[in-house]
């Protein structure tokens, strides 16, 4: 088979995987070639939108397993590839010397079994490493169910590695992934977690779960993922909205994959790591899926309107970062200017407050920016709705319940 | 009448001129490069002083992190940059370190966000060169950013190809930089005779590959032209490969 040819098959294949961050690694060029960067770089951007930092593809879509919603499963009928370790450094040396990527991304299907597939990943890395002296990204999938001292090597040569829930929980699992299950993820998990330093995996673990496929909740989901933040350190939780590759009887039938709902799972990501958020703060029993008109943070504060306004030149830090429309960059410049002046609108705006959101649930020097009196939840929502301009992009979001 | 004051387009030039209007308490209406025409009102002064090195001198004083703001403001394309850069520094004596707190000063907040610009877009090409191999395996490049960032991304690409040759050559600047696996020079372009550019035997084939790749790696069911538009602008693509070849289709 032409090398080209294999790149479509094994790139194709490995598209699904939401994660392209490169960040988090400092690793330098000792005299070889790349090194990483500690904010990440993005190289290019794909058709939909999504950045190319890292050259995504598998090492081979041979596979053991069927899982319900994978394209390389056992039982489909696809054409399959393997690269050998050359043509993979080849290919990757000559794709970041000419810059057009930050690094590799390296997955694979299950071939034979997880320690022949984690052992052909560490040839191949080992070789772009100390042959090719490669410094720059790389992120490797652990493969479940393989031996330790392999994922203490393996993890040794990367700079990311991950493993996927896929899904939230273990019913799903086990209806959808009758091979995987969810303890030797864990596992994973937790060794890095406890070996990670230095020179094992830098910049730390991700994973990622596949949205819509079966019927959890996003309480379901944001529960799992804040499990994981806490008890495994993960640097980040990739949400990937369903695409029906394959027909399976047991797969929901979509028309669309559920871009809206993924969006608000990320919204809500962020807000469980940088605004000191809680799971139990967004969602509830009664609640269990976020509103799709209104993002999760609005949503919130349109449940606490009662703490609101917001005094913005006395208020916390804390209390800044539950504002709609302030967020960590702008609430950090609040904090540090407003001792120096008498911050005014103007000033906030400058500082990159959002403040057609803002201006509804903060005060500046007393001041109410618009009239006190409307100041009630049904014309707030419907204001923020409106500005909400996901909703005018996705069409298919129905126009319900409001007026 | 204005009084409007030139320089010759250096920094050093800059600093030198800034140092003569703080220390002879003189506040110029405008600031400008060489080739500067004015209008009516105005009044062109150049002075023509004996540039010495202040570089350290304005460290010293003014501090790193006000020294590397005021260099980004320079490095953009602003229009009046050397009067922001002036103000800015004006208020420097009278604010101190709390200067750059001081947001709601129009050259403060101006000076933050041009910095911000600069070295946004300097980021933006760290992943946007795209460098083709030529037949001596010297890697070559063609930019052409909004601002000049030419030594910015010089400084990233030292470090990453260590052991390449590579010139990366700003066509709206008319300026390459070179880089000899020691360092890189900053040189005009009718300095440097590179004519007859041939490409390597597999350069053709890479980028055949690469594209195939680029290709690939979209899924189609999310396909979102705007979004991709907002991260990778247009007025780009005619430097990045995978994307040049779209530009035609969709004029």
């Amino acid at each position: 088979m032409e090398l080209k040819e294999k790149l479509q098959i094994l790139a194709d294949s490995a598209k699904y995987d939401a994660s392209c961050s490169s960040s988090g690694s400092t690793r330098i060029n000792n005299s070889g070639l790349g090194n990483a960067h500690l904010s990440g770089i993005c190289h290019s951007f794909a058709s939909d939108g999504r950045c190319i930092s890292l050259l995504k593809i598998l090492l081979t879509n041979i596979c053991i397993f069927d899982c319900k919603y994978c394209l390389n499963r056992r039982s489909n009928n696809v054409k399959r590839a393997i690269f050998t370790p050359e043509e993979i450094c080849e290919i990757t040396i000559n794709f970041y010397r000419r810059n057009y990527i930050e690094g590799l991304f390296l997955s694979s299907g299950i071939i034979k079994s997880p320690d022949y597939t984690m052992e052909l990943l560490i040839k191949t890395i080992s070789l772009l490493r100390y042959k090719y002296h490669f410094g720059g990204y790389i992120h490797a999938k652990a493969i479940p169910g393989a031996s330790t001292f392999l994922l203490k090597k393996l993890g040794s040569l990367v700079d990311r590695l991950s493993a996927n829930v896929e899904l939230p929980t273990e019913n799903g699992l086990k209806l959808l992934a009758p091979n995987k299950n969810m303890n030797k993820v864990s596992e994973i998990m937790g060794f890095v977690r406890d070996n990670r330093s230095k020179s094992y995996v830098p910049a730390g673990q991700s994973t990622q779960m596949v949205i819509g496929a079966t019927n959890e909740t996003d309480l379901d989901i944001m529960s799992k993922s804040e499990g994981m933040y806490n008890s495994y350190k993960l640097k980040r939780v990739f949400y990937s909205a369903y695409i029906p590759v394959n027909k399976d009887n047991l797969l929901p039938t979509l028309k669309m994959p559920p871009l809206k709902r993924e969006n608000r799972l990320y919204q809500a990501d962020w807000l469980l790591r940088y605004y000191g958020f809680k799971v139990d703060d967004l969602l509830d029993k009664q609640n269990p899926n976020f509103n799709i008109l209104v993002d999760p943070k609005a949503s919130w504060s349109l449940r606490h309107l009662d703490e609101f306004p917001k005094e913005v030149t006395t208020c916390s830090y804390n209390d800044l970062l539950k504002v709609p429309g302030i967020g960590v960059t702008s609430a950090k410049r609040i904090i540090k200017s407003r001792r120096y002046f008498k911050l005014t609108f103007n000033d906030l705006k400058k500082m990159g407050v959002v403040l057609k959101r803002a201006n509804y649930f903060i005060t500046c020097n007393g001041k109410y920016n618009l009239n006190q009196e409307l100041f009630s939840k049904n014309f707030i929502e419907a204001n923020l709705v409106s500005l909400d301009s996901a909703n005018k992009l996705v069409s298919n979001v129905e126009q319900l319940r409001l007026f | 009448m204005n009084n409007i004051y030139i320089y010759n387009g250096e920094f050093n030039a800059l600093l030198n001129l800034l140092a003569y209007f703080f220390q002879n308490k003189i506040k110029p209406s405008n600031i400008k490069k060489e080739g500067y025409l004015g209008n009516l009102f105005d009044y062109v002064i150049n002075l023509n002083l004996d540039n010495k090195d202040l570089t350290s001198q304005f460290i010293n004083y003014f501090g790193k992190y006000n020294m590397h703001q005021i260099y980004y403001v320079f490095l953009s394309n602003e229009d009046n940059k050397e009067l922001i850069i002036y103000y800015y520094l004006l208020n420097f004596f009278k604010y101190r370190e709390n200067l750059v707190k001081m947001r709601n000063l129009k050259c403060v907040n101006e000076t933050l966000r041009i910095c911000k610009k600069v070295g946004n877009e300097a980021h933006r090409f760290k992943g946007f060169v795209r460098f083709k191999e030529l037949k001596n395996k010297i890697l070559y490049a063609t930019i052409s950013p909004d601002n000049d960032i030419l030594e910015i991304i010089s400084v990233h690409f030292k470090k990453r190809l260590k052991n390449e040759y590579w010139l990366i050559k700003d066509e709206k600047r008319k300026i390459i930089s070179v880089y000899d696996k020691k360092d890189f020079y900053i040189l005009k372009e009718d300095e440097l005779n590179i004519k007859d550019l041939i490409l390597s035997d597999s350069e053709k084939d890479m980028e055949r590959l690469w594209k195939t790749f680029y290709d690939t790696v979209g899924i189609k069911e999310r396909t979102n032209e705007r979004c991709r538009m907002n991260f990778m602008p247009k007025k780009y693509w005619h430097n990045i490969l995978e994307v040049s070849g779209e530009i035609e289709k969709s004029c």
